[in-house]
């Protein structure tokens, strides 16, 4: 990963910003990782907000004489091992993640920004000792913290989406710090400063909009990887709960299954995920490029 | 130089970071529903009992006192006996790094020149389709959740083609190299983790190598693109992969959950779940230190590494 | 073949009262062969007794003993990792009982058949009401470390596990039923128990159903795991934690000197790996296959599947102290949603029983077949809801355990009750979140309104009679607090003979039916896999595995 360095804009002067702004969104539409991913992602999007209407069959309806058919003209994917409509059951289950993961990133986004700030502004002990005490959260993997903590707290969306929040809210601040590192060096601040403004103004009104641009590439990173953690601890049991029809729990309830020869009940939730993550990611990588020129 | 100096302070930090870690996971572990009598007794055991084996082993402490005990054996090498097996952890602990090390060998022994030859020949060839096709494979595949992964493989070599084994749980008293072949799928995950990241540090390096005086003169002088890439570009494309690899060793001992889950392999993150789950203490402890100290400890090497190289060759934009 | 009455005379007039109960019901019709043969053996008749007995009905004769299995070879078998330590007083587990059961023998076995056979006791025979029995050891027993069996050591084992300052699991199996101090050497090869209140069924509870109860030395000293002393047909060779166990054959075994020269056991995490090592001809048998995990197996032809019938079950309890469960009406409509057919063609690929809503599994031979069996019947369940004043339905909580196929049931209930305008809103918890410290006011369990809880198998009924559905019962998390059940239950456990506690069951049955406090949908079968090569494996529905006469040449 490189090390992002925010530019100031030397003169706040709105008509450049803007004309900056529109410069952005030209070259955000004409990237191609860009629009792909950006395809892929609304399509998801809209199955998540209207996939009980568009699916063709109730995905919670269950037909315990046809469990586990392959797919057919009824099916197009086949069913579930309590006869459920696979098709129905993969649109319907774009909901909870793209509830879950976009709302983890929000909290993580927002508790990371605000201790950036904290710790970029004040340094001192303050930063060191909140320092030391993300290291010992980072020195273990992802995964592992998270499990703790829900098997701890017991696992709801609600509890999935706290701790993916505050585990994600340290790597947040890491970058907003160095970010306000660099930022509280320059004139507007010492301007600000000398006008006799309190450090909460300053850090929230001043400095907060130019490290904005970092926040927002760093949070669409963050994004992907919590897609990712949701859909991971959905699968080892820790997250999204039955009889949810989401990706990764479908996967744990069925993978088993897969000797037996009833490959259609693990497939296609892949192929969801996959293609979900690889579409948030080209939208980050796109998102990038454009705010690094 | 300095150097004794930068290395101490920075053992020092990762060892109170360490102290934390585990004062984090024994506070934790307090608010893990149940408690350790009735994990082992099960739910139907009388009430006596729970009671009368949480008082054999020792969980009605204090706190305080409880984490006294067990953070002063440690020290010493003794990771204590576990809650519910009743044998010392340091033998289970041990056999499940044992082979959390053998699935992060294997893994790690292909993606390393995999990534280095595709980072490598992106650049040769920068700017031409092959270089936009490898960057992007590599960077989705390092995205793609292991379990996704692992799951659509495991259908086409395990299931479909029936080349390799779904389970890594090889027969009893199996040599080296069938150990490696059960080892096999589940590395595939891992490496499609990793190749980005390799392939794009080999690549940066490549370019940046390539462009660099000391090639341009290689090549005024007269000597073949083979003998200057072998030479000088290689050499100097190498070292910022190697920071990324180094950083990635953690990942591969630790971070592997997910994978030994999906093929029943008996290694330190399944190890650490099992006894969260079980309100095992000392197995739960022993193992999330032992993750941490691998992690710290790596941290450091590459860090270490990056410092020492960083002097002498200039890298762009690596961290 | 005609009766002869002369033999039957003959044996009636050296047989107890009860024993000559038994024989009247068999000569009126009133139970069949199989049943005189369970409930005989209950009795501690003898087999050959009872087969004389049969056969002078002119009943068709046993089938004839399996000819002497080949000796030699090496059964290798898969089962759960044992959850603890090997600890014969605090195993609560599938894995752990099994390897207890390799070595260790118990005072009679609960077959596969759930007849009881003589193992260290030859015979056994309760007092005129039930409420002591004298069981009879078997001479020349011997344990493999040399030392010989006598009442002492059975004396000391089953004090053992009555005493409650030694955490025995089968303290929870023993309550209320034998208490300590009770347990007393009558001479060296006679014990007499002296229980708590007269019971019917008590041998079963120091049979192999009660899976702590192996006889151990009287000199036990606590460190099974390294010595697994037992009088058993094998002897410990490795035992490996979490890894695997192997035995070789006892030499000095009091019995038929077993078929294998070693068994060896691997222990795996999840059921997975263990079809595919059945698959690979990794492993010749799996102890226990649940359907749900186990469907690649069913269908294929290259593997045998055992199955027996069980009574483990689903209890899905509504709590009767609390809105809107507290009228029975809405507890019985709720039962009504349920296609309880479908729902074992579903999930256990017809591998179970239908449950009719108590605990009498149609595999015990007390139930009382003839109480009619529930059905669905929405237009019914509407009705009682509108009657009980919930025309328009109502919303409630779902609470359970991820635990076999216990998720799948849950959603299954969930879609049920819809038609009736029910909604079901599911909190599925894992295993020790949802058991708590399993104490009222501190257990998911024992506390929701709405849950599912699983059950294992049981030889007899009575545990599960008693501690979920009576008033003072320690799992009673439905809060069913009926007098009159609790006399039925103490009439039935009281029984000693069949037609008493088949009456005492009928009346059980149509209360529960009435009141539906818990529902029983099913019971489901016992599943053992092996490959076409083994022979003579014995499974128990506790998830025992007798070896001695199995072979894989």
């Amino acid at each position: 990963m490189t090390d992002r360095v925010a530019e100031a804009p030397a003169a706040v002067d709105a008509s450049s910003l803007a004309t900056a702004r529109r410069e952005r969104l030209r070259l955000l539409l004409r990237s191609g990782t860009f629009l792909a991913g950006a395809v892929i992602v609304v399509f998801w999007a809209v199955c998540a907000a209207f996939g009980t209407h568009i699916a063709p069959q109730d995905p919670y309806a269950d037909d315990l004489l046809n469990t586990l058919d392959p797919p057919s003209a009824d099916h197009w994917f086949g069913t579930d091992q309590l006869g459920r409509d696979v098709f129905s059951r993969v649109i319907v289950g774009a909901h909870d993640i793209l509830t879950v993961a976009p709302l983890a990133t929000i909290l993580g986004t927002v508790l990371g920004a605000a201790l950036g700030l904290l710790t970029g502004y004040f340094r001192g002990y303050v930063d060191d000792a909140v320092s030391r005490m993300i290291d010992a959260v980072n020195a273990l993997p992802l995964v592992i913290i998270a499990l703790l903590a829900l098997v701890a707290l017991g696992t709801s969306n609600v509890t999935v989406i706290v701790v993916i929040g505050f585990v994600f809210a340290p790597i947040i601040a890491r970058t907003v710090r160095s970010a306000v590192l660099s930022e509280r060096e320059l004139d507007y601040v010492a301007a600000a400063r000398l006008r006799g403004e309190g450090p909460l103004y300053i850090m929230f009104v001043e400095i907060l909009p130019n490290v904005l641009p970092p926040i927002l590439v760093e949070s669409t990173v963050r994004l992907g990887y919590a897609i990712f953690t949701v859909a991971t601890l959905s699968f080892i049991g820790f997250g999204i709960q039955p009889p949810s029809p989401d990706w990764g729990l479908a996967i744990s309830e069925s993978y088993g299954l897969i000797d037996g020869g009833y490959w259609w009940t693990v497939l296609f939730d892949a192929f969801a995920i996959a293609s979900l993550v690889v579409g948030v990611n080209m939208l980050a990588d796109g998102i990038q490029a454009v705010f690094e020129t | 130089m300095n150097f004794a100096r930068i290395l101490a302070k920075r053992l020092a930090l990762s060892l109170v970071t360490l102290w934390l870690l585990s004062v984090f996971v024994f506070a934790g572990g307090q608010l893990l529903p149940g408690d350790v009598g009735r994990a082992v007794l099960g739910p139907l055991a009388d009430a006596r009992a729970v009671a009368n084996l949480n008082h054999m082993l020792g969980v009605d402490r204090p706190l305080l006192v409880q984490y006294g005990d067990w953070i002063g054996h440690f020290l010493v090498g003794n990771m204590g006996m576990s809650y519910i097996f009743r044998s010392p952890v340091a033998g289970f602990v041990t056999t499940a790094l044992f082979n959390s090390f053998k699935l992060g060998l294997v893994a790690f022994v292909l993606v390393v020149p995999l990534g280095i030859v595709g980072g490598v020949f992106a650049a040769l060839h920068v700017g031409r389709p092959i270089d936009r096709i490898i960057s992007v494979v590599g960077l989705s595949a390092t995205v793609l959740p292991e379990f996704v992964s692992g799951i659509v493989l495991i259908m086409i070599f395990g299931v479909w083609l029936d080349w390799l084994p779904i389970t890594a749980s090889w027969p009893e008293g199996a040599g080296p190299l069938t150990q490696v072949y059960y080892l096999f799928l589940p590395s595939l995950p891992l490496i499609l983790v990793l190749f980005g990241y390799i392939a794009r540090m080999a690549r940066a390096g490549t370019v940046e190598a390539l462009d660099a005086d000391y090639t341009r003169t290689a090549v005024l002088k007269g000597l073949p693109r083979r003998t200057v890439i072998w030479r000088h570009v290689l050499r100097n494309a190498l070292l910022p992969t190697i920071t990324v690899i180094a950083t990635q060793v953690g990942y591969l001992i630790g971070g592997l959950v997910v994978v030994e889950v999906l093929f029943h392999y008996q290694g330190i993150g399944g190890l650490i779940y099992t006894a969260a789950r079980g309100k095992d203490f000392p197995m739960l402890e022993a193992g999330v230190l032992t993750v941490g100290i691998i992690y710290t400890v790596a941290t450091l090497a590459a860090d270490l590494l990056y410092s020492l190289l960083n002097p002498r060759i200039r890298f762009g934009g690596v961290e | 073949m005609k009766r002869n009455d002369k033999l039957i005379d003959g044996i009636r007039r050296q047989s107890t009262e009860i024993e000559n109960q038994l024989i009247d019901e068999l000569a009126a019709g009133l139970i069949g062969r199989r049943e005189f043969l369970r409930h005989g053996s209950v009795l501690g008749m003898s087999l050959p007794l009872l087969t004389t007995l049969g056969g002078a009905f002119g009943l068709t004769a046993v089938a004839a003993r399996p000819a002497m299995a080949a000796m030699g070879g090496t059964i290798k078998v898969a089962t759960t990792v044992p959850a603890a330590a090997i600890d014969p007083v605090t195993i609560a587990d599938g894995g752990g009982l099994l390897m207890l059961q390799q070595v260790g023998e118990f005072l009679c076995i609960s077959g596969s058949d759930l007849r009881l056979r003589p193992a260290l006791a030859q015979s056994w025979k309760p007092n005129q009401d039930g409420s002591v029995w004298t069981f009879s050891l078997r001479k020349g027993v011997k344990f493999n470390n040399g030392k010989s069996m006598t009442a002492d050591d059975v004396v000391a084992t089953i004090e053992r596990l009555a005493d409650p300052k030694n955490a025995s699991n089968a303290l929870s199996a023993f309550a209320g039923v034998l208490s300590k101090g009770n347990t007393k050497k009558v001479d060296d090869y006679t014990v007499s128990f002296q229980l708590d209140a007269p019971n019917g069924n008590f041998p079963y509870y120091v049979s192999s159903d009660n899976y702590n109860a192996i006889i151990l030395p009287a000199d036990y000293a606590g460190d099974f795991e390294k010595t697994f002393v037992g009088t058993g047909a094998f002897k410990l060779e490795k035992y490996t934690p979490k890894v695997g166990a192997s035995f070789v054959r006892n030499d000095d075994y009091w019995g038929p000197k077993a078929s294998p020269d070693r068994t060896e056991f691997v222990f795996y995490a999840d059921m997975e790996p263990q079809v595919l090592a059945l698959q690979g001809h990794q492993v010749d048998i799996i102890n226990q296959l649940p359907v749900i995990q186990g469907i690649a197996l069913l269908n294929d032809p290259s593997i045998n599947i055992l199955s027996i019938k069980s009574s483990a079950h689903t209890q899905v309890h509504m709590r009767n102290d609390m809105a809107p469960f507290t009228d029975k009406r809405v507890r019985r409509a709720v039962a009504l949603c349920l296609d309880r057919k479908k729902l074992i063609k579903g999930l256990f690929r017809g591998h179970s029983d239908l449950g009719n809503d108590s605990p009498f599994a149609p595999v015990f031979p007390s139930t009382d077949k003839s109480v009619g069996q529930r059905d669905r019947d929405i237009a019914q369940a509407k009705q009682l809801l509108a009657d009980a004043g919930f025309p328009n339905g109502f919303t409630v909580k779902l609470t359970s355990e991820k635990y076999l196929e216990i998720p799948e049931y849950c959603q299954v209930i969930q879609q049920a009750v819809r038609d009736a305008g029910i909604t079901i809103d599911l909190n599925i918890e894992s295993q020790d979140a949802y058991y708590g410290k399993a104490q009222f006011g501190q257990s998911d369990w024992l506390d929701s309104v709405l849950a599912a809880t699983d059950y294992g198998h049981r030889g007899v009924p009575n545990v599960v009679l008693a501690a979920p559905l009576k008033s003072d019962g320690p799992w009673n998390a439905a809060r069913f607090k009926n007098k009159e059940y609790d006399g039925l239950v103490g009439q039935y456990i009281a029984a000693l003979d069949l037609q008493s506690q088949r009456a005492a069951a009928g009346q059980i049955q149509r209360l529960l039916l009435d009141e539906s406090p818990i529902i029983f949908s099913y019971f489901y079968d016992f599943l053992t896999a092996t490959t076409k090569k083994v022979a003579g494996a014995q499974a128990t529905a506790m998830g025992q595995l007798f070896l001695n006469r199995a072979t894989n040449l």
